[in-house]
């Protein structure tokens, strides 16, 4: 038995250095600190739908064959291919990601993460605008006013109110985890009496109640010292449950409410009365807050990227958080799915100055989401062939999309046998990043954090890494075969 | 004059910046087919993906008979000359024209139009997203010009505007004329949301309906008429709207009153 210290969990894109594994016979029976998604993923992930062998589709049919094949077949439809996509990347490590940039260049393909999806419009927004930001240390330490807009870190990062924001101990700011233990408290004595209250189930609610519910006005805890809680979303999250004040979006218009709010900080006056379903009175309230608060952050999520507006959501975003600095100390940071979905951007700008989205079918990268972006490329019926790594773009994609992706050639790389790898032509297994490989991920924060080995690979089982090299070396052999022959008459 | 016509249905993109008046004049046809073209990641030449014909008429210098929306950058920062597109256009058609006319008797791509400074672009049809907008992350918007589109137009048409018209006879998707600090954007039908978002200055006309202002708009008086360019006005009565307020813009957007009977209850208090 072996028990090993500050692993970094690879899940999230708070990427936990905290968590605790202990293995007996290569096999985890332990996991400590970690979260519920975290516990599943070390202790779930040799189910019975991992891939043991690599597979390649013959009449129609996928039967295991060898890893050579497998990789000489790979290659064969990349190197053959006129316009080939190469999607994924976002849960395997830097070291994989770099391969898979110059396999993308040396094909003349489209490179693409899955940022295109999720947070892209966060990288077009910073692109036009720029981004103020910091590390979630500096947060954790200072931040008296936390906004989320538009997402569900209880839900989906739940580890990230206890590590760096609200619920968090810091050198100059205290845990609000008290306050909230009193506010679960009367918000499960409120539901009880609410309940209580609808004994005639025919009657309806009484009304002020259910306004409450909805346009609450802005407590006086607002103005309150110490760290304060704000949730912006469509409807009532779990978060938004423990926080200070929480303000109902209508769906699709949150760039009216940013927008009105910069307005408001500007001293401007607004000639209507309610912005987004939100009084402009309340809205005074909450510019009021923002510009009192001694350091503020805003962390958004796909609310904001993937609603009516998208990257320009995240301009309007950026630039209150700029109009802010003009008063206040202000900071944003998107909240990154996929535990190395910063590192694909990350390693992707550095190779070739373009977070996602990036085209090498003219021998240079090129870059413009709508022209170049897996997604736009495969709903226009371009490409011939797609190569899908550590994602699963089956079970994510619009059912057009899959549709041009299953007529050409597809090639799969993952340790499971997911929706996509049901669909492909070439499945390759692969080593789970940060459980049975080592190597580099990038947090939410853009700081890069080392992950961990804990268990060795099933035997057999390549890393990501390898099989991209692999292949990247079959490609030069095939098309350097190819070259000859042009030449040659 | 010549005549091209593509040899197949294009799958993968393609990447014709030659196909322009100023690279074609004074070459023969043989010279012309051997100009270099994209498609998807190999090299080819114009000849290999199009039939090239010469014909004695002198206007349009090119005409372009079949669909080609899979090429893009048609007539890349031409100067002068004419061609015809009789069929749907592809991305980035006219980028950076500096003089001369484009006629699509289709629909055009996205980006069509993207950074103009000169000249003349007439769409007989729909035109995509991003009609006269800049490249991602640039600020670099149409600078003069003429764009005419007889049909509708996508979103974020006409973003960081500096100068010329767009005319737009059908509808217009949302973030129209975003950021845009000069120019004229009149809008025949209806004007969907997020509408001159960010401006700072020039005008916006919509005759028909808009979908909901935003906020950061305050009025300012009712007009009778407005003037669209040299030529043309358009007949009100107009709200006129001052904006956006969150950039301390001073844009003018002017709505058709008749048609926007939502608004009067709103703002007419304030006039």
């Amino acid at each position: 038995m072996s028990v090993i210290n500050a692993v970094t969990c690879p899940i999230c894109g708070c990427l936990c250095d905290d968590i605790e594994v202990t293995v007996v016979n290569n096999e985890v029976v332990k996991v400590k600190n970690g979260c519920a998604v975290c516990e599943a993923k070390y202790m779930g992930y040799k189910s019975e739908h991992r891939i043991r062998q690599p597979l390649v589709r013959k009449e129609g049919k996928l039967v295991p064959v060898s890893m050579d094949e497998a990789i000489h077949k790979a290659a064969e439809i990349l190197a053959n291919a006129n316009y080939p996509v190469l999607y994924g990347w976002s849960s395997t490590n830097c070291e994989a990601q770099r391969v898979g940039v110059e396999l993308a260049e040396e094909v003349g393909g489209v490179l693409d993460n899955t940022a295109v999806v999720c947070h892209g419009p966060s990288l077009m927004g910073t692109q036009e605008v720029g981004i103020p930001t910091s590390t979630l240390g500096q947060i954790r330490h200072r931040a008296d006013l936390i906004i989320y807009w538009g997402c569900d870190p209880w839900s989906a990062h739940p580890r990230h109110l206890e590590r760096y924001t609200t619920f968090t101990e810091g050198r100059f700011e205290d845990s609000e985890w008290k306050s909230y233990i009193n506010k679960v408290k009367a918000v499960a004595g409120k539901k009880k009496l609410l309940s209580a209250q609808r004994v005639e189930p025919h009657k309806k609610p009484h009304e002020t109640v259910a306004e409450s519910l909805i346009f609450n006005k802005p407590p006086e805890t607002l103005q309150k010292e110490g760290r304060k809680l704000i949730v912006v979303d469509v409807r009532k999250s779990m978060t938004a449950e423990m926080a200070d004040y929480f303000i109902q979006v209508q769906p699709g218009k949150d760039y009216e409410l940013m927008q009105a709010i910069r307005a408001l900080i500007k001293d401007e006056e607004l000639d209507v009365e309610q912005v987004a379903g939100v009084p402009v009175d309340y809205l005074r309230e909450v510019v009021d807050a923002l510009i009192s608060c001694k350091f503020g952050v805003i962390f958004f999520g796909m609310g904001l990227t993937q609603s009516a507006g998208k990257f320009r959501n995240i301009e309007v975003a950026i630039s209150l958080i700029r109009d802010l600095n003009s008063r206040t100390k202000f900071l944003i940071m998107p909240m990154r799915g996929h535990f190395n979905v910063s590192g694909a951007n990350i390693v992707s700008a550095w190779q070739t100055g373009y977070a996602f989205g990036v085209d090498f079918s003219l021998g240079y990268p090129r870059y413009n989401p709508g022209e170049t972006t897996s997604m736009d490329v495969l709903l226009r019926g371009e490409s011939d062939a797609t190569l899908v790594i550590a994602a699963d773009p089956g079970a994510t994609f619009p059912k057009k999309a899959i549709q041009h992706m299953v007529k050409h050639p597809l090639i799969v790389i993952d340790p499971h046998l997911n929706a996509t790898a049901m669909l492909g032509d070439v499945v390759i297994p692969s080593a789970f990043v940060g459980i049975e490989v080592s190597g580099t991920a990038y947090r939410m924060d853009n700081v890069p954090l080392p992950l961990k080995k804990v268990v060795e690979p099933p035997e057999g089982i390549l890393t990501d890494e390898e099989i991209l090299k692999k292949i990247l070396e079959e490609v030069r052999i095939i098309k350097s075969k190819r070259d000859e022959k042009t030449e040659a008459p | 004059m010549i005549v091209l016509t593509p040899l197949k249905k294009f799958q993968f993109p393609i990447h014709a910046e030659c196909i322009n008046p100023d690279v074609f004049q004074g070459k023969s046809v043989e010279e012309i087919a051997s100009l270099q073209v994209w498609e998807g990641n190999r090299q080819k030449k114009l000849g290999d993906i199009f039939k090239i014909e010469a014909t004695t008429h002198e206007t349009p210098n090119i005409t372009i008979n079949g669909d080609v929306s899979e090429v893009r950058r048609i007539g890349q920062g031409m100067k002068n000359g004419e061609i015809v597109i009789n069929g749907d256009a592809g991305m980035h058609t006219g980028e950076k024209m500096a003089g001369g006319k484009i006629t699509i008797n289709g629909n055009a791509g996205g980006w069509t139009g993207s950074s103009m400074k000169k000249g003349l672009i007439e769409i007989h049809g729909n035109a995509s997203d991003y009609l006269a907008s800049p490249y991602r992350g640039s600020t670099e918007g149409m600078r003069g010009g003429k764009i005419v589109v007889d049909g509708n137009v996508g979103s974020d048409s006409g973003s960081h505007l500096r100068g010329g018209l767009i005319k737009i006879k059908g509808s217009a998707g949302p973030f129209l004329g975003f950021h845009m600090s000069d120019g004229t954007i009149h809008v025949e039908k209806n004007a969907a949301s997020r509408l001159g978002a960010n401006m700072t200055g020039g005008k916006i006309v919509v005759s028909g309906s808009v979908d909901e202002l935003m906020p950061t708009f305050t009025i300012d008086s009712i007009k009778p008429k407005v003037k669209i360019d040299d030529t043309e006005t358009a007949q009100g009565p107009f709200y006129v709207f001052l904006g956006d307020l969150a950039e301390k813009g001073n844009g003018k957007l002017f709505i058709s009153k008749a048609n926007n009977a939502q608004l009067g209850p709103i703002y007419e208090k304030y006039l």
